[in-house]
């Protein structure tokens, strides 16, 4: 599988003058030194932090982990929206034409799945930091801070015109698979241990 | 159906006008860092006092000798003793995230301490009870501490283990609740263990088998009897 040079992206044609070198290089750089900032910055951040060990609870809920575990499983379930929608946008589900709304369907399921998983992440980091005392915490920790990492270069990576077409499938499976492991790692351990409350 | 390359590049459909195109993602990442903004300050102002792991938050104020200082309407027989040094009893209760339990035994202002999550983590700690409450034990060999306060019939503090550390609140704890000790040889190996048992009358153990930590089967809290290896054990009630 090679790339296609005459690949787009977007559907405007490109500025002149936008295939220097030096520019060419910045598409990549900037969303790739953003995400190596985001994801090291969360992971100091919560080694350096003194964890709390508490923060607000929702109501209507037994406790912050459980409240933690079904937003995280909302934003699996969104997440799968997105593999489902992205396959669908690039013609991979056998017998399935995509309707027009598609790429709205992938634009704001994404958006919402981000969104349910900014709070679990902000109560991880706050309450509990990055921690490393058993291989499940450790992974959750390492995978929690490349995730939100990966998620912004995706974004920034949406916005370049010019990149091969295989990289935003490549970075956005990334993504996916990360947060599986992020919501199995957490979420299906909390219902595993105990049990499936709210 | 056609299998198109994945370098194909998106139908030009799929494509929202330039302006949003653009921008949107932006938008995503900005709306979640001004959520977490957001999150974090509400945490900032309403996070340490108000906990929502239900355990209350310390009380600095020293014992005093009126009883009536405590409006509680609960009907707690233990009013706040007046005389210093702290009073002479058995503590137990969980970490602020549930994860693990923590046991404080108080006899005549020394104090010893078992931290333990019913897996791998787990350490005996021993130290003073200030005149004040406050308490700093440590673990032989050193890597662990808790810090505390005895106030109003109940210990909160932190206790560092390696690599972790949790907040932890632990209320007066009636027999059978407390903290419990066993050491024996099974089949050539030493055997250690440690029990919490909770006010709620769970409880949560650890068996080193030649400094082996695991799972501990549960004893008879009112008799401290432990099946181990096939091996009958007594489990001793911990004291300083």
């Amino acid at each position: 599988m090679s790339a296609d040079p005459n690949a787009r992206t977007a559907s405007f044609p490109s500025p002149p003058g936008g295939g220097r070198r030096g520019s060419r290089a910045l598409v990549y750089l900037v969303p790739a030194l953003v995400a190596a900032a985001v994801a090291v910055g969360l992971g100091v951040y919560g080694k350096v932090h003194d964890p709390t060990g508490t923060a607000f609870n929702l109501a209507g809920f037994s406790s912050p982990g459980a409240v933690k575990s079904w937003l995280a499983t909302g934003a699996f379930f969104f997440a799968l929206i997105q593999l489902l929608s992205a396959l669908a946008m690039y013609g991979r589900l056998p017998g399935v034409r995509a309707p027009s709304w598609t790429g709205a369907l992938h634009r704001w399921s994404g958006r919402i799945a981000f969104l349910l998983a900014v709070p679990v992440a902000v109560h991880c980091l706050y309450a509990f930091g990055y921690q490393t005392y058993s291989t499940r915490v450790m992974w959750h920790s390492l995978l929690g801070c490349f995730f939100f990492g990966a998620f912004s270069a995706k974004m920034l990576l949406l916005r370049a015109e010019r990149i091969p077409g295989w990289l935003l499938p490549v970075i956005g499976g990334l993504v996916f698979t990360v947060l599986t492991a992020l919501w199995l790692t957490s979420a299906l351990w909390f219902f595993r241990t105990t049990g499936v409350t709210t | 159906m056609t299998v198109r390359p994945w370098t194909r590049a998106f139908p030009i459909r799929f494509h929202c006008p330039v302006a949003t195109k653009r921008s949107g993602p932006l938008y995503t990442l900005l709306a979640g860092l001004v959520l977490a903004l957001v999150m974090l300050s509400l945490n900032a102002t309403t996070g340490s006092g108000k906990s929502s792991y239900g355990d209350s938050a310390p009380s600095p104020v020293p014992p005093t000798p009126t009883p009536s200082a405590s409006p509680t309407a609960s009907p707690s027989p233990t009013p706040t003793p007046s005389a210093s040094p702290a009073p002479n009893a058995d503590y137990a209760g969980r970490t602020a995230d549930r994860a693990a339990s923590v046991a404080i035994a108080v006899r005549d202002g020394k104090a010893i301490a078992y931290v333990c999550d019913g897996r791998t983590k787990e350490a005996w700690l021993r130290g003073d009870v200030a005149d004040d409450g406050t308490m700093r034990l440590t673990s032989s060999p050193k890597g662990s501490t808790l810090t505390g306060t005895l106030a109003g019939g109940r210990i909160t503090g932190a206790v560092e283990l390696p690599g972790r550390t949790w907040k932890f609140t632990a209320a007066k704890a009636v027999k059978p609740s407390g903290l419990y000790r066993a050491t024996a040889r099974v089949s050539g190996a030493k055997v250690e263990g440690g029990w919490i048992v909770l006010p709620d009358g769970k409880q949560v153990g650890i068996i080193d088998r030649d400094g082996e930590p695991s799972a501990a089967p549960s004893i008879d809290p009112q008799t401290g009897a432990v099946t181990v290896d096939g091996e009958q054990l007594t489990a001793k009630p911990v004291v300083p």
